[in-house]
């Protein structure tokens, strides 16, 4: 088992590289100018060449790629004399649009992107695989068909539809719920509860509709098993059948697709997070993306890889404690 | 304790902070008539992720300048905080007055008053005023902002503080000069309204010793009623109240609200929203901008909901540049301007709440250099094309300059940028100019990149598009900006033109008369020169709408900067 999560962790290092490089290099070549972009309303072409030098973009690419790298391990300093700044390690670089290094921006915004998607991976899964049991053992009973016409709905229907009508109805015509306004938990606990139900809520109905429908197939091809009709032979409990064999049986997919969709959340939410108006990596990303600010779009891609990549590798480990087979080999 | 009663008193527990935190907020100013007060908190509600720069000489958007410029950075001269005209009349700030002139307009000189202090309770010095307008200069690390200092000031290749050699600081110090409390400016060329180019932040102090650079965007200090508690990109800026600002050295500023808090990051269809349903907390906000969907909601539906919004002029005029080198042929550019169907662009654009089409390129907002021209006879005013007459003026080019007629019928180049709003457009244009016999070759602009481009003297265009508000409310930052070849921005290419010689020597004529008014008519004239002439197409006097909680006072819109007088906000 320690070979095996080894040689994994040293292939996602080598990825993360190639990654890093094929991403700096896909932004490098896109029209915008970053230097133009530090540059406001009275833009001169001289303004514009002097901040292409002090930034370091009059480089050749592949050195800048290198000023990048080694600024994750060492740091990086910008600018000279009386106005020189540095960005210490791990530097993904700075933001010339919002006035701090990256690395700060990745650090403030993760946490708020984390709790929406720790949350609401919980409520989904919670859900998804509640009702996708209860569909699985009331087969052709009205609460199979309740829970298939969820899962219908569910995935039709578009994030900022869901998100829009529950800020609506519980913000503005129920007036259940104040307008989403974040606070972290350390600081304000009730405050950051009734921010995040409303975003918790919409991405759990969207993702739990297809997990409910992930989890009735996956159960009942398991209840078919020759394993399971052998050990209601042998007289074991109905409830222990479900639950040791048959669920677990089942989750061993959708626990794959699970740590996919929570890496892929962990790099930002985009549309949620934009509804509700909660500053994390995802409307970070979009503002980054409209105003060309390269360094964020750099920084927050390599960090989505990360948990992409990372998420891989606890799915193929967790592959391994749940399915003894994957162990053996 | 049992497991079943710990987990019901953490459920009460949750359920109990879930109701408090619903339940809670508001400001704690009390309600009244609309007579000021003290107190309270102003909320100011936005989709933007944060002002663009709170940095005073990076600072140039009109709503960042009313906001920065009313709460925490004061300059040598401001606007009236009044609505209307006289909010664009100027007067002394951290000056006693507006300044004196001499030397024909090449020397200024203004005084300081006494008791100016920062937010740590330091004095302001000429110093101070002195060390924020030489950051300008160096355009390398304060980016953005606005570039008269360096235009203006009599100094040359002067980098700015954190790079300048002793020689080169003591040139600058030459051109700016402190004598005790007073501050002389010793400029390139006459320049007859100085004390309007000082109301910009880049005439407001620094503390040298305060300077970060790059990092003083985040936190600035403070001259104003206002200082930064809290700043969160993307979340909320917090101000409270500066203890150490003097309310008898600043006549303009009256700092009702106890702290203003600035929400970043909104959705915006929530936000008209919850300013229509008004409830809570909002009750003592604003709103700047109102999605297009909406306007008629607030403004054609419930009359409390209208009487909390208002229908105004921003500072941009929209207009059409056309390349005077190409289209070196009156009747061509007469017949273009006459074929198309304005009403039809409006409508593209978003209908009437868009704006109102222009006579001119000075805005009436500009009150004194402000005149309705005279349009070309045959423009439809209700904004319809007349291709009747746009025909009669194709079909005069073709005698009187055939060269150009025929570029204009085999096809002219059409800059504009790549967005659904300049696609539809496009295609109103190519149909309006299609009819006279006119062709339109596009040239689509990714958006970021349509300034750079159309800027770019190398770029063939006939026809690109165009916008602008002055820089401060004074023509002298229109007309010649648009219209001669110094100026920043002028993108017809008309230093070719027969008449452009005379423009050019009543423009200079005008930028350098010293009496406001009359130099006010000699704007007017101009404005109507160009207009005879046609170097630019007028488009629309563009409008902006905003809307406001039933609690918050003082609502007006202020003239220059087309934006709230933020500062001056109060809750009833």
């Amino acid at each position: 088992m320690l070979l095996f999560i080894t040689r994994r962790l040293l292939f996602a290092l080598m990825l993360l590289l190639a990654v890093s490089l094929f991403t700096y290099l896909l932004f490098s070549i896109l029209p915008a100018d970053p230097a133009a972009l530090t540059c406001g309303k009275n833009c001169k072409p001289e303004i514009i060449a002097a901040n292409r030098v002090r930034l370091g973009y009059d480089k050749p690419i592949l050195e800048q790629y290198w000023n990048f790298l080694k600024g994750i391990f060492v740091g990086r300093d910008y600018g000279t004399g009386a106005a020189a700044f540095s960005c210490p390690a791990p530097s993904l670089g700075y933001s010339f649009s919002q006035h701090e290094c990256v690395t700060t921006l990745i650090a403030r915004t993760f946490p708020v992107t984390a709790y929406l998607s720790i949350g609401a991976l919980i409520m989904w899964m919670s859900l998804g695989v509640g009702l996708g049991s209860i569909a699985a053992l009331k087969k052709g009973k009205w609460q199979d068909k309740a829970a298939t016409t969820f899962s219908a709905i569910g995935v039709s229907l578009p994030t900022f539809y869901i998100g829009l009508l529950v800020l609506f109805s519980f913000c503005i015509w129920l007036r259940i719920l104040p307008f989403p306004k974040y606070e972290s938990p350390f600081v304000n606990p009730g405050a950051f509860f009734t921010t995040m139900i409303l975003p918790w809520s919409t991405l759990a109905v969207l993702s739990a509709a297809s997990y409910t429908r992930l989890t009735r197939n996956g159960m009942l091809e398991a209840m078919n098993e020759d394993f399971v009709r052998l050990g209601i032979a042998k007289g074991l409990q109905r409830r222990t059948i479900l639950r040791k064999y048959v669920l677990r049986s089942a989750l061993v997919p959708i626990v794959t697709i699970a740590g996919l969709d929570f890496a892929a959340l962990l790099g930002g939410a985009i549309i949620t997070e934009s509804v509700f108006s909660l500053p994390g990596m995802g409307r970070m990303s979009i503002r980054a993306v409209v105003e060309s600010d390269l360094p964020v779009l750099v920084g927050t891609t390599m960090v989505a890889a990360v948990f992409i990549v990372l998420a891989n590798v606890i799915v193929d480990i967790l592959y391994g404690v749940l399915d003894p087979r994957v162990r053996a080999k | 304790m049992t497991k079943r009663r710990i987990i019901g008193a953490v459920s009460f527990a949750l359920v109990a902070s879930v109701l408090a935190a619903a339940c809670g907020g508001g400001s704690d100013s009390s309600g009244g008539d609309g007579t000021p007060k003290k107190g309270g908190t102003i909320r100011i509600l936005t989709s933007g992720e944060q002002i663009a720069h709170l940095d005073p000489q990076r600072n140039y958007t009109g709503t960042d300048l009313a906001f920065a410029g009313s709460t925490m950075h004061r300059s040598l001269t401001s606007y009236k905080y009044e609505a209307g005209d006289a909010g664009s009349e100027i007067a002394g700030d951290l000056a006693t007055d507006t300044g004196t002139a001499s030397n024909e307009g090449k020397t200024w000189a203004f005084t300081l008053r006494d008791g100016i202090t920062f937010e740590d309770g330091s004095a302001i010095t000429c110093a101070d005023v002195s060390y924020g307008v030489s950051r300008s200069f160096a355009t390398d690390v304060i980016t953005d902002g606005p570039t008269y200092a360096i235009s203006y000031i009599d100094v040359e290749d002067y980098p700015g503080p954190y790079k300048a050699t002793a020689e080169q600081q003591t040139a600058y110090d030459k051109a700016v000069v402190c004598d005790g409390n007073t501050i002389t400016f010793n400029l390139k060329n006459p320049v007859a309204d100085f004390n309007y180019t000082t109301t910009m932040l880049t005439f407001s102090p620094v503390p040298k010793a305060k300077d970060n650079g790059e990092g003083y965007d985040m936190n600035p200090v403070s001259s104003g009623p206002y200082k930064i508690e809290s700043y969160e990109v993307g979340k909320a800026l917090t101000l409270v109240r500066n203890e150490n600002w003097n309310a008898e050295s600043d006549d303009l500023r009256k700092a009702y609200a106890d702290s203003i808090v600035y929400e970043f990051g909104l959705e915006e269809a929530t936000m008209d929203e919850r300013m229509i349903a008004d409830a809570g907390d909002d009750q003592f906000a604003v709103s700047e901008g109102i999605q297009p969907e909406n306007l008629q909601t607030i403004f054609e539906g419930d009359e409390a909901v209208k009487a909390r919004a208002i229908d105004y002029y921003d500072p941009f005029v929209s207009y059409t540049n056309l390349n005077n080198e190409t289209l070196s042929c009156y009747e061509v550019r007469k017949a273009i301007y006459l074929a198309l169907d304005r009403e039809a662009l409006r409508k593209a654009s978003g209908g009437p709440y868009t704006g109102d089409f222009a006579d001119g390129f000075v805005k009436p907002a500009l009150a004194l250099d402000y005149a309705k021209a005279t349009l070309p006879e045959g423009l439809n005013e209700d904004g319809s094309a007349n291709v009747e007459a746009a025909q009669a003026a194709a079909d005069e080019a073709k005698t009187k300059c055939p060269d150009v007629a025929a570029r204009a019928a085999s096809g002219l180049n059409f800059y504009y940028p790549d967005t659904p709003i300049w696609q539809k457009a496009l295609a109103i244009w190519q149909d309006n100019l299609g009819a006279i016999g006119f062709k339109i070759k596009p040239e689509a602009v990714e958006p970021s990149q349509y300034w750079p481009t159309v800027m770019n003297p190398e770029t063939e265009y006939d026809i690109a598009r165009g916008g602008w508000a002055p820089d401060w409310a004074n023509a002298s930052t229109v007309i010649p900006e648009l219209f001669t070849t110094g100026g920043g921005f002028n993108l017809t290419r008309n230093s070719k033109d027969a008449d452009y010689a005379e423009f050019e020597s009543l423009v200079n004529a005008a930028r350098t008369n010293l009496d406001r008014t009359a130099q006010g008519k000699q704007w007017q004239e101009l404005n109507q020169y160009v207009v005879d002439r046609l170097w630019a197409l007028p488009g629309t006097f563009l409008k902006a709408q905003s809307i406001w909680g039933s609690k918050v006072g003082n609502t007006f819109q202020w003239g220059p900067f087309g934006a709230f007088c933020f500062g001056n906000l109060y809750v009833k």
